[in-house]
């Protein structure tokens, strides 16, 4: 449940940065003052991501259960 | 004396049972298909023929048991019960399994349904779904003892980290492989939580071997699947109705974990290039407005110094006023300086007239005079009291006594 939580951050996380650059992109005028706070806030998600991406484990669960029709 | 007669339904069962008697399920039957039908949908029938000898079969079962696309022409192995039909008085071999025999007749029922799957639409692409892009749980479904297994984990491992993987082992050939592996789906797909992706592997082989990802009950668990599947068989070339029918199909078990997780590599590239981005963006804005200040105060400072232009030329153009109007100024100025000195009393006294004054007030009338009392006369040059000794009337001389000096003088 924990792995499970984690990566949905990774992803959440993701999407959010990916959001934030997409802001950078569409605007025309970027109001400086919210252009530093997304800035802030996207480099924080990169260094939380970059962090996970040191997790190296990967766990195997054998399903008990026998597989027949 | 013969028994008594039997009636036909009775010699008919007497029959059945007697065939029954027949060890049918070690009995197989090989033949060619002619005359394939296939009633309502539900009911199979064709004849089973040698080759050679003049011998038919009739052969009866439903679509659910046939679990291969045949054909006419087509050389099968049947496994069945015979049986008369008391309503008909037909004998015909109930058929319980059919098998292709040999690898042309494999290759046939695998095209024909292939063709068959194809025309339903298990393989259109518009109903492939998109793989998540970070899976956080796998359904993997392969064999425990078969290469692909290491080798899709291997890959696995290299690339990303913090996965589950839910193995489901199950058999990727024989008889039980096909009953496994659409337990397995039914399995994942049942789950409250299931996983985000699911794979089902094996190495590669031929025809024979992958009989199990060419059946029509496995293309359909993957068809019904509401996970996201990938289906990875074997080696490049293989391919397999299961690849078909797939969301995504990879090459390999290793290629499906490339398909199935990002590298680490390439999203911390990724995650480089996003805060690169954010990054020079906001110095462009920064730069831009930089350059904007920049014009701005040039603007000003021109406007200043258009300012200042105007102000010196305006003061100029002042100063050549005053100079024009200043010499008549002047001029005028020392006109009535010229009026006041003519009338100046001084000029008369100078001419030998003087002035008296009482009380500082210069006296026009010597009526006003009082006798004995002081006055002052004004010369040209300096002053002297006196004392009125007498007084004439009018136009009459006054005469005054100066005072201190005793002389006398007449006024006129």
């Amino acid at each position: 449940m924990t792995t499970k939580k984690k990566t949905t951050n990774f992803t959440e996380s993701f999407q959010e940065l990916e959001e934030i650059t997409r802001w950078f992109d569409s605007q025309e005028q970027l109001d400086l003052d919210v252009g530093l706070k997304k800035f802030e806030r996207g480099l924080e998600l990169a260094q939380e991501l970059k962090k996970k991406l040191a997790e190296v484990e990967n766990k195997v669960e054998e399903i008990k259960q026998k597989f027949s029709e | 004396m013969s028994s008594p007669a039997l009636s036909v339904a009775e010699y008919l069962k007497l029959i059945n049972d007697t065939l029954r008697l027949i060890p049918s399920d070690q009995v197989v039957i090989e033949g060619e298909v002619s005359d394939f039908r296939v009633a309502q949908g539900k009911w199979v029938s064709f004849d089973l023929k040698d080759e050679q000898a003049q011998a038919v079969l009739k052969c009866f079962m439903t679509t659910w048991q046939l679990k291969t696309a045949i054909e006419d022409g087509m050389r099968v192995q049947v496994k069945g019960h015979p049986n008369v039909y008391e309503r008909f008085g037909t004998f015909k071999l109930n058929v319980e399994t059919l098998e292709p025999v040999g690898e042309g007749a494999l290759r046939r029922a695998y095209e024909l349904l292939k063709r068959k799957l194809e025309t339903e639409g298990l393989f259109d692409v518009s109903r492939k779904r998109e793989l998540p892009r970070f899976p956080q749980r796998i359904g993997l479904i392969t064999s425990r003892d078969a290469a692909a297994y290491g080798d899709f984990l291997r890959i696995l491992n290299n690339r990303w980290g913090g996965v589950k993987i839910l193995h489901a082992h199950v058999h990727v050939q024989g008889r039980e492989a096909v009953g496994e592996i659409v337990g397995a789906f039914e399995y994942f797909n049942r789950l409250d939580d299931r996983p985000d992706v699911l794979v089902l592997t094996r190495g590669g082989g031929g025809l024979e071997d992958l009989h199990a990802f060419n059946d029509e009950q496995v293309a359909r668990a993957i068809y019904a699947s509401k996970i996201p599947v990938v289906v990875a068989v074997g080696h490049e070339r293989d391919e397999s109705l299961a690849d078909f029918v797939a969301d995504v199909r990879a090459s390999t078990p290793s290629n499906a974990a490339e398909r199935i997780v990002p590298s680490r590599s390439d999203v911390s590239y990724e995650l480089e290039t996003l805060t690169g981005h954010m990054e020079s963006r906001l110095s462009h804005t920064i730069q831009d407005r930089a350059f904007v200040l920049e014009r701005v105060t040039n603007l000003i400072g021109f406007i200043l110094e258009r300012q200042k232009e105007r102000l010196s030329r305006a003061k100029e153009g002042l100063l050549l006023l005053v100079n024009s109007w200043l010499p008549r100024l002047r001029e005028g100025l020392e006109s009535s300086t010229r009026v006041l000195r003519q009338v100046d009393p001084k000029r008369v006294l100078a001419r030998g007239y003087s002035l008296v004054t009482v009380g500082g007030r210069v006296v026009r009338d010597a009526s006003t005079l009082e006798v004995g009392g002081e006055i002052t006369v004004q010369f040209a040059a300096g002053c002297a009291d006196a004392r009125v000794s007498r007084v004439n009337n009018k136009g009459q001389q006054k005469l005054v006594q100066f005072v201190g000096r005793g002389r006398r003088m007449t006024i006129l």
